[in-house]
């Protein structure tokens, strides 16, 4: 297996950084997850699109936590202290807001790129 | 100093393997408090560990598989630069809620000093030493300004202000820097002015509020060193 480097494509990581906050907390959504879970969710569910490396995607988690979007607590897997996440009430609110800007931000590109009306029309 | 994360009975010593070593670089480039230090180090190797498993599982030989699992966390300076402005904000919001939680305890030792002894400002008066007072009043004013700022965006009021923010990662430590000197200022006038009116009499005559608003002033001064010193280091992290 060769070495991986920092993946993101065809995404530009400029493009991704915005949306950072809103990804970490889908991948919260369905339940307490830990950091290396998280970026795994975050590649599998991109289809390998989004490998973060996976060192930042704890600050990452870190700042989201601090911000009161998600609670981390630890436990004991295999011996290891290991800290979990899951959505605080404030974290799930925060992801419906990114999932509805993310709707319309995409909805628009796409009228403009893909040639669809936008707003839809009837 | 014994380093977070790495130092302790589940971490191997710097040296036995490429894991260690890679713990031991993040655990030497982490600034912030020692317990926010080992709790980042602890979470770093439960993910790595188990990277490395995983390529394990799946047929990776030992040191392909360290390697592999390495080089998706990333490099040192790069994993330690990501977490400098957090870490660099619990290290501010720690120092801000300190003061915010100390500063009316010694303000009401001062208090309960000059209104057992009737010294001058009980009289409102501002006369000898009394009249560096005002540097008091004014260094109260920046702390709490300060103070302000710093919880305000260390907090949840922090994530509104999203990318602007991001982009002043010095901002919390800057600010609680100057609360912390604004509170060792204060401190310092404080037991120059009861030094200065002990010398030049009449001194107190009811000596033990004094002697407990001078300790507590002397212990908060000191703290409030330490941290102004934490704070430039975890500024210095994120410039």
């Amino acid at each position: 297996m060769s070495l991986r480097r920092v993946v993101l494509l065809p995404m530009r990581a400029e493009v991704l950084k915005g949306h950072l906050d809103g990804l970490l907390l889908a991948t919260l959504a369905a339940g307490p997850r830990h950091g290396y879970a998280v970026k795994e969710a975050l590649r599998v569910g991109s289809g390998g699109h989004i490998d973060l490396p996976t060192g930042t995607v704890y600050p990452a988690l870190h700042r989201l936590e601090r911000a009161g979007l998600i609670r981390g607590s630890w436990s004991v897997v295999g011996g290891r202290r290991r800290r979990s996440y899951q959505l605080t009430p404030a974290g799930r609110r925060a992801l419906n807001q990114e999932r509805s800007s993310w709707q319309e931000f995409s909805a628009a590109v796409s009228a403009l790129l893909g040639g669809t009306p936008w707003p839809a029309q009837a | 100093m014994a380093r977070a994360g790495v130092s302790g009975p589940r971490h191997r010593p710097a040296g036995r393997d490429p894991v260690a070593d890679w713990l031991a670089a993040i655990a030497a480039r982490l600034t912030g408090p020692a317990n926010a230090q080992v709790a980042i180090c602890d979470e770093l190797r439960d993910g790595l560990l188990e990277t490395l498993e995983r390529h394990l599982a799946r047929g990776c030989s030992r040191r392909e598989a360290t390697a592999t699992a390495l080089a998706e966390f990333g490099d040192p300076d790069t994993v330690a630069a990501a977490f400098a402005p957090e870490l660099a904000a619990v290290q501010a919001r720690r120092v801000a809620l300190g003061l915010l939680s100390t500063g009316p305890l010694v303000g009401l030792a001062w208090i309960a000093a000059v209104a057992a002894n009737a010294l001058p400002p009980w009289r409102l008066e501002l006369s000898g030493p009394w009249l560096a007072l005002p540097l008091v009043g004014l260094a109260l004013v920046v702390a709490g300004a300060a103070l302000g700022l710093t919880v305000a965006v260390t907090g949840p009021l922090g994530r509104r202000l999203g990318g602007w923010l991001a982009r002043r990662a010095a901002l919390p430590p800057t600010a609680a820097a100057v609360a912390a000197l604004a509170a060792v200022v204060a401190d310092l006038t404080l037991l120059t002015v009861i030094g200065g009116q002990t010398l030049i009499g009449p001194g107190p005559s009811v000596w033990a509020p004094v002697l407990l608003a001078v300790g507590a002033s002397l212990a908060r001064g000191t703290l409030a060193g330490r941290a102004l010193r934490r704070c430039l280091a975890a500024r210095a992290a994120v410039t």
